[in-house]
C-alpha cells in the first residue's frame, strides 16, 4: 500500500465502508471461483473471460488473470488460422479489444508490471502490430510522468521493433562524448543543466559520470574547475558545486599535489554543509591522512 | 530557481522506540481472517505477503498465532506438481517472486524437505533465458529482480550449479548504469528496488567486482532527505521499504556509515502506527505488513536492539544464513 492517506472516520462510516468492502470481497472471491474453474475444465467461457476483465480493470496485478487471458488468446489464434480467408482480420480485432483492455488498466494503475508485460505479449501476437501508435501513446503517458520507468522501459522495447534508430542515436552521442572532449558541443547541452539550476540533483549524478571520463584533459578540467569557481560565488552553499569540485581535484590529483589541500578544505565545508553525509566526507578526509 | 526537495514534514511528537506488541499483533491479526477485505483481496500475492508477515513476526523474536505447521501445509498445496514453481495462493499460477518466498520461509523453519525441491530447482532452471537472464514465469517477462529470485533460491537449496551463472552474471551487469546503479532490463534507469536486487545477485555469485563501489554507495547515501527517511530515485519522495532497499546495499558495500542512522531511525519510527501497529510508507499513512517488515529489517541493520539481526543479501535472520553455512560476499 503506497501513499494512502489514513482517515478518521466515525463508527457509522466504519460499518457502511465495511459493508460495501464485504460485498466487494464477495464478488471478487465468486468472480475468482467461476474463472478458476472454468479454466480447469479448459472450457473457457465468455463469461468468464469478462468477468476477468472487470476484476483486472479493478486491480491489474492479479496475475494469473493475465496468465489466464493468454491461453484463451493463444486458443483464439489457433481457431483463427482454420480460417484462411478473415481469420487473420478477426484474430486481429480481437487482439485490439485486449490491447484496449491494456490501456484501461494502465490509465488505472500506470505502474502494473503485468499490464504493460500483457499488451506487449500481445503486440508480438498480432498480425499487423502498430508499434507507431505505442510509440506515440508512450509519449503521451510520459507527458503525464515523465519518471515512471515502467513506460521507459516499454519504449525502450518499441525502439528495437520499430528500427528507430534511437539506440544507435545515444550510442552515437556517447561514442561522440568518449571520442572528442575537445568538441564540448555534444555534452555541453547536458551539461548547461547544472547551471540552470545548481539545487537539482538530477544533473550533478550525470555530472560526475562524465568528469569521470578518462578522455577529459587536464586543460577542461581546470576549464571547468574555473566555471564551478564561478558558479560557487553565485551559489556560495551549494554542497553540489563543492562536490563537483572534488570530484574534479580527484582526478587531477596524481598530476597536481596542489589540490591535495584544497580538497581538504572542500570535504571540510561539505561536513558543515552537508552533515547527514559526514561518514562519507570523514572517510575521504582520513584517507588524506 | 531554487529546486524544492520532495520530502515530508515529521511531526515533533514521535515515538521514539519500536511498539513490539502492536506490531506483533497487526501482523497476527491480518493473517486471522479470510474474510478480512484487505487480505481477501491480496490472496494473488498471499505467499510473499506471508514471507513479509513471518520473517518480521521472527524479526520481533515471535512467532505465529496460527502456528507453524499451518503455513507449511498451506505452502505444499500451492506447489505446481508439473512446472515444480510455487503459487501465490492455492488455483493460481506458480511464478518466481512466490517461490522464493515459500522457500524462504520454509528454510526459516527448517522445512524445506516438506516440499519437492528438485522440482522447484527445475523450474527455476527452465526460467533461464540463452542471455543469462531470467523470465518471472513461463510467459517470460524479464527482469533483474528474478535474476536475484532465482540465485536466492538455488543458493538456499545449496543448488547453484543448475544453472549458467556466467552468463547470469554477464546479464546483471549489463544493467548496470552510468550511475552505478542498475535497472530492470539493459538500459533501464536506476532505482534503489532493482540496486538492492542486483547487488544482493552479485553478492551471492560473489562478483561485487562489478559494482563501482564509490560511485554507487554515492548515489545511495545522496536518497537520504532531510526527514532522514530515504528515496529511491532522485527527486522522489521518502519511503519505508526504500530503507531497506538503500540500507541493505549500503552494507553490501561496506558503506552504512555514509547515512545518518539517527535520522532515519527517527523517520522510521515516525512511519508506526501508534494506533493500529504496523508500519505505513509515510508517517499517517495506512500500515501494511510489506512495510512493517522493511522497516523493521532495516531498524535491524541499524543495530536497534532487541530486533533479530537481519541478513542484508537475503532479508532472513543471520542466524538462518549462518545455519545453512551461507557467505554472501560483502565489500569492506
Amino acid at each position: 500500500m503506497h501513499g494512502r492517506l489514513k482517515v478518521k472516520s466515525s463508527e457509522e462510516q466504519k460499518a457502511e465502508k465495511k459493508k460495501e468492502q464485504q460485498k466487494k470481497l464477495v464478488a471478487y472471491q465468486m468472480g475468482m471461483k467461476k474463472i478458476l474453474s472454468s479454466r480447469q475444465k479448459e472450457t473457457y467461457d465468455k463469461e468468464s473471460f469478462g468477468i476477468s476483465a472487470q476484476l483486472l480493470c479493478v486491480n491489474p496485478d492479479i496475475y494469473t488473470l493475465w496468465n489466464y487471458r493468454k491461453e484463451v488468446i493463444l486458443i483464439e489464434h489457433d481457431k483463427s488460422k482454420e480460417d484462411e480467408v478473415e481469420g487473420e482480420e478477426k484474430f486481429g480485432q480481437f487482439l485490439n479489444t485486449e490491447i484496449s483492455l491494456t490501456e484501461q488498466c494502465l490509465v488505472a494503475n500506470p505502474k502494473s508490471y503485468g499490464s504493460w508485460h500483457h499488451r506487449y505479449w500481445v503486440l508480438l501476437l498480432h498480425p499487423k502490430p502498430n508499434w507507431e501508435k505505442e510509440f506515440m501513446l508512450c509519449t503521451k503517458y510520459l507527458n503525464y510522468d515523465d519518471r515512471n520507468f515502467h513506460c521507459w522501459d516499454y519504449r525502450r522495447l518499441l525502439i528495437n521493433k520499430i528500427g528507430i534508430t534511437l539506440t544507435s542515436e545515444i550510442k552515437f552521442s556517447t561514442d561522440r562524448l568518449n571520442a572528442n572532449f575537445s568538441n564540448y558541443s555534444s555534452w555541453h547541452y547536458r551539461k548547461s543543466a547544472v547551471f540552470t539550476d545548481p539545487a537539482d540533483s538530477s544533473a550533478w549524478f550525470y555530472l560526475r559520470w562524465v568528469l569521470s571520463n578518462p578522455a577529459l584533459t587536464k586543460d577542461k578540467k581546470e576549464k571547468l574547475m574555473e566555471q564551478f569557481e564561478q558558479l560557487e560565488e553565485l551559489e556560495p552553499d551549494c554542497k553540489w558545486i563543492l562536490m563537483a569540485k572534488c570530484w574534479l581535484t580527484g582526478s587531477l590529483i596524481l598530476s597536481d599535489c596542489d589540490h591535495t589541500d584544497d580538497r581538504v578544505l572542500y570535504y571540510k565545508r561539505l561536513l558543515k554543509l552537508d552533515p547527514m553525509r559526514k561518514g562519507q566526507y570523514q572517510q575521504y578526509l582520513q584517507l588524506k591522512d | 530557481m531554487a529546486t524544492l526537495i520532495k520530502d515530508v514534514k515529521l511531526s515533533d511528537n514521535i515515538v521514539k522506540k519500536v511498539l513490539f506488541e502492536k506490531h506483533i499483533d497487526f501482523i497476527n491479526d491480518y493473517g486471522q481472517d479470510e474474510n478480512n477485505y484487505e487480505y481477501g483481496m491480496t490472496d494473488y500475492l498471499r505467499i510473499s505477503g506471508m514471507y513479509w508477515a513471518l520473517t518480521a513476526l521472527d524479526l520481533m523474536n515471535s512467532e505465529p498465532a496460527q502456528g507453524k505447521d499451518k503455513v507449511v501445509e498451506y505452502i505444499k498445496q500451492c506447489q505446481d506438481p508439473q512446472s515444480g514453481g510455487i503459487s501465490a495462493c492455492i488455483g493460481h499460477d506458480p511464478h518466481i517472486l512466490h517461490t522464493l518466498s515459500a522457500v524462504q520461509i520454509l528454510a526459516m523453519y527448517d522445512q524445506l524437505n516438506a516440499i519437492d525441491t528438485d522440482g522447484v530447482v527445475r523450474y527455476i532452471q527452465g526460467l533461464q533465458q540463452p542471455d543469462g537472464s531470467f523470465a518471472g514465469d513461463k510467459w517470460g517477462e524479464i527482469d533483474t529482480r528474478f535474476s536475484f529470485c532465482a540465485v536466492m533460491t538455488l543458493s538456499l537449496l545449496k543448488k547453484m550449479d543448475v544453472i549458467n551463472v556466467e552468463k547470469a552474471v554477464d546479464f546483471v551487469a549489463s544493467c548496470k548504469n552510468f550511475d552505478g546503479g542498475f535497472g530492470s532490463r539493459p538500459l533501464s534507469e536506476s532505482h534503489a528496488g532493482l540496486i538492492y536486487c542486483c547487488v544482493g545477485f552479485l553478492s551471492i555469485t560473489n562478483r561485487l567486482d562489478i559494482v563501482d563501489q564509490e560511485t554507487l554507495a554515492w548515489w545511495l547515501c545522496e536518497r537520504q532527505l532531510p526527514s532522514g527517511g530515504l528515496n529511491g530515485r532522485p527527486e522522489k519522495l521518502p519511503d519505508v521499504c526504500y530503507s531497506w532497499w538503500v540500507l541493505s546495499s549500503l552494507t553490501i558495500l561496506g558503506r552504512l556509515h555514509w547515512i545518518d542512522a539517527e535520522a532515519l531511525k527517527t523517520f522510521i519510527f515516525a512511519c508506526q502506527d501508534t494506533e493500529t501497529g504496523g508500519f505505513a510508507d509515510r508517517p499517517g499513512d495506512v500500515a501494511d505488513p510489506f512495510h512493517t517488515v522493511f522497516g523493521l529489517a532495516a531498524l535491524s541493520l541499524l543495530g536497534y536492539e532487541s530486533i533479530q539481526k537481519v541478513n542484508p543479501t537475503y532479508c532472513m535472520p543471520q542466524r538462518i544464513i549462518d545455519k545453512l553455512e551461507l557467505k554472501p560476499q560483502y565489500l569492506s
